[in-house]
This record gives structure tokens, sequence and C-alpha cells, in this order.
């Protein structure tokens, strides 16, 4: 079989503070990765990153490095869902990110769903770094299939790792990994009790304990959060579809942002 | 920072299999009575109500939660070269707990094991995380790793059967049927993963994770975590 022409995409977006606004400090953009700075109120910079290759399949490689510079804010979400459709045998697609918050900075990561399709093959990989009393929000939901379309992943290979450091020191790390029968796997009564949508809340700042309590009455039936530690609270929610998810996730993120979801989510 | 302390195997110390059955014995003073790893909360929502429900909660914790995590990171320990490394697998160890209680789980026995590792095997282990302490003692008092670690998923699964036994509540016969029937896949997943890098750390116990979240506010607990 031939093999698929691969997509490569490369982007990097930084901020910096200009009075009491965040404005572009640079911006690259290679291959399907593109990012455009629609106008928005507030004091966030918004950039919201567009996949032009219209999914991730075996042998597509994303790279992006996304800092907020020293009292900047920084809002990422995505045009669309990342749709991860299948992938050749042997073939893997991949993604690495990297975030960069300086003292009194903020990144809130917020991309939408990402998708799984049958017989994807998906590595992911996030690393970010904060820095003094920066801060993060990094959202990220994912579906197994779409249940609407009665679409079932039967078998895929997907893992998501995450990394936070904060001055340094490793202060979150979390690592999803799916392979085989996913649609089955989900089904099993203490893994998912068959979910098909998950969605990770990670919010990384000297307040996050005061939102620990707002938190908990925001989950839902299938959803919990923790303050793991000082400075790190951790919310996982799982859901029957991405319609049932959005419903529970976007409040969290209302509340987390202080400011409504970003307005890609929302057409 | 200092190199790991050569492996001790002299001739006075016991042989392998005391010395694990020494570690792995509820006698050993690291209170895993007081952990319930979620189970406590998975019972209050009557999620698991007889024995075939915690066999099979402690498949998915053993193939896709902490079993198969901690059998990595032991192995990660052990395979150290430095003190520095062993304190970054530790990093990484307490970073993946997925709530605070899971974190004070490994904290609280992971100093306890190092605290009477350090004591009787008169080594100078830093405080560790309860599967990296594992992995550290291990290569420093010259336990085989499979061994260990196949030991140590059955004292998980033994102690957690206990948990149950008092919370579910269960019979004593029932539990020990349970422990029979997953020590096969206590040995499989110790020899599995014994053998897996750093990059092979993952899980998917998603409800397990959930519960040991909301264990934090349930009114009446027995247990810590």
């Amino acid at each position: 079989m031939p093999r698929q022409p691969r997509a490569l995409g490369r982007l990097r977006v930084s901020s910096k503070a200009r009075g009491e606004r965040s404005v572009l400090d640079d911006l690259y953009q290679s291959g399907a990765s593109k990012a455009l700075l629609p106008r928005v109120s507030g004091r966030a910079l918004t950039a919201v990153s567009l996949n032009t290759a219209g999914g991730i399949t075996g042998g597509d490689r994303f790279d992006a490095t996304i800092s907020a510079g020293e009292n900047s804010r920084l809002t990422m979400t995505t045009q669309a869902a990342e749709r991860i459709y299948r992938a050749q045998p042997g073939e893997i697609g991949r993604m690495s990110t990297r975030l960069s918050v300086a003292d009194g900075a903020r990144i809130d990561w917020l991309p939408q769903e990402t998708i799984l399709f049958d017989h994807c093959a998906f590595e992911r990989r996030l690393s970010a770094e904060i820095t003094g009393n920066g801060r993060l929000l990094l959202v990220e939901p994912v579906l197994a299939g779409r249940r609407a379309s009665r679409e079932e992943v039967r078998t895929a290979r997907f893992s998501d790792h995450y990394e936070i450091r904060r001055d340094g020191e490793l202060v979150f790390a979390d690592a999803t990994r799916l392979t085989g029968d996913v649609a089955g796997h989900l089904d099993e009564r203490f893994i998912a009790g068959g979910a098909r949508a998950f969605a990770s809340v990670v919010y990384v700042a000297d307040d996050a304990e005061s939102f620990l309590a707002p938190l908990k009455e925001l989950m839902p039936e299938r959803g919990g959060v923790s303050l793991i530690r000082p400075g790190v609270l951790f919310a996982r929610l799982l859901a029957a579809d991405g319609y049932l998810l959005r419903q529970s996730l976007v409040p969290v993120i209302e509340r987390l942002q202080d400011a409504p979801i970003p307005r890609t989510w929302t057409i | 920072m200092g190199t790991v302390a050569p492996i001790r195997m002299s001739t006075d110390t016991p042989d392998v299999m005391l010395t694990l059955a020494q570690w792995f014995s509820p006698a050993f003073p690291i209170g895993a009575f007081s952990f319930s790893h979620g189970l406590e909360s998975l019972v209050e929502t009557d999620e698991i109500r007889a024995a075939e429900d915690v066999e099979a909660w402690l498949n998915s914790v053993l193939n896709y939660g902490a079993g198969r995590n901690d059998v990595i990171l032991m192995a990660a320990s052990f395979r150290a070269s430095s003190t520095e490394e062993i304190k970054e697998v530790d990093a990484l160890a307490r970073a993946l707990s997925p709530s605070k209680e899971r974190l004070l789980e490994t904290e609280v026995q992971g100093e306890a094991f190092i605290r009477t590792i350090n004591e009787v095997w008169g080594s100078d282990l830093p405080p560790l995380c309860y599967p990296v302490a594992i992995g550290a003692s291990a290569r420093t008092c010259g336990m085989p790793l499979h061994e260990t670690a196949c030991m140590y998923l059955h004292a998980l699964t033994s102690s957690l059967v206990s948990a149950a036994i008092r919370i579910v509540p269960l019979g004593q016969t029932e539990g020990q049927s349970i422990v029979r029937t997953l020590a096969p896949l206590c040995d499989q997943l110790g020899s599995t993963y014994i053998d897996e890098s750093l990059e092979a750390i993952g899980s998917s116990s998603f409800i397990g994770d959930i519960a040991s979240m909301t264990h934090e506010d349930q009114y009446s607990r027995m247990f810590r975590s």
C-alpha cells in the first residue's frame, strides 16, 4: 500500500503585556498549522489554531510552542474539533506541545475536542513550564468515536502525556493510554462505565484552592475534582458523549477562566 | 549527587523469598490497612456490593491503573544509576497521583517503608513514595526485580481485599478466593512491566481516579483514601 503523504505543522505563538492588555509578541506558522488572531474584548490575547490538513493520521507530526511573556495572558483554542483518522499499519500521528508561562502571566489552553476514529494511532505530549506566580489552565476533552453517528473505536492506539513544572519542579503529570478495543474497554465498569467522552482539567496557580469548592458543585455524576497539592487542582469528567461532556465542562471552564468560553466553542 | 549504594549480596542475609515475605507482610509497618485506594467511595455509591465487583475492580486497578504504573516506576527506580535519578522517578510517581488522597497513600506508605528499610537493613535511602521506595530498596538490598514486583502486586491485592472484607463486607474465604484468582495476573503483570521504560507509563482507570476524588467528601470514612 502506498504511504500516505504526511502532514507537518509547526506553530509558535507568544504574547507580551502592553499596558493592561496582551498583544502578539511572535507568530510563526508553517505547513498545516495556522493561527488566527480574532479581535476579542478583555485583556487576554486569543489565538485560534487551525489544522489545514483537516485532521491527523499516521505519520503526521504537529509541534507547537506557546509562550506567555511576563504579565501577559494568552488564550489558545482551536477552530474545530481535531479528528484523528485511521492510520496505516505501523504509522503513528504525533503532536507535541510546549507551553511556557512567565512570572505574572497566564495561559488558558482550551482546545476543542479531540475525536478518535477507528484504527487511529496517535501520541500526544504536552509539557508546560510555569515561572513564579504564572498561572496555567489546561483542558483536554477527548471523544472515542462519535456516538451520534454510531461510530465506535474498535481498534486504536492513543497515548496522551502531560507534564507540568513550576519553577523547575514537576508538580503534575498525567498519562492516559488506550489501546486495542477502546469502546469495549471504556464499557468496563471500573474504567469508564460506558462513557465515550472524557476530559481532564488542570489548573495550576497560587489561588487554585479557592476553586475547589465551586468546582465540586459543578461536577457531573461521573466526575471528580481534587486539590492534589497546594496550587494544583485536577478534575476528571466522564460523559456518555461529546454533547453531554460539554454541558458539564463549559461551566467548569468559565468558572476557572472567569470569562466566557472562547467563541469558537459556541459556533 | 551520590551514586546508589552497591548491591549488597552478603551471605548473612536471609534468602530472597524470606526477605520479600517480610517486606510485603501485612505486619511490615507501612500502614497499608488505612488506605482503600478509592474502594470505600465505590462501596458508598453501591458500585461495589459483592465479591465479583471487588474482583472486577481489582482487575482494573492492576491492569490499567496503579498496578501497572507502579511496576514501571519500581523498575525505573531499581535501575536508576544515581540518587538524583531515583529522585526524578520519585517526582514523576508523585506527580502522577490523580488526587490528594492517592498522593497521601503513596507518600505515607513509601516513607514508612524507607524508614524501616533504613533502620533494619542499614541503608541510607531518602524518603520516597511507595513503588519508588520498593525499587530502590530492592536494588540496595540485592532483591531480584521480578520477584519483588510480583510480590508487591500480590501484597497490593491482598491489602485491598482486606479493606473489602471490612467494608463491602465480604467473608474471609471469599476474600481469599479473590486473591487466589488474581495471583496469576500479579505474576504476569510483574513479568511484563518490569521491562518497560517510563515512556510506557499510562492508565485508563478513570472511574477509580474519580472515586479517589469523591472519597474526600465522604461523610463516614474508615480509610484515608
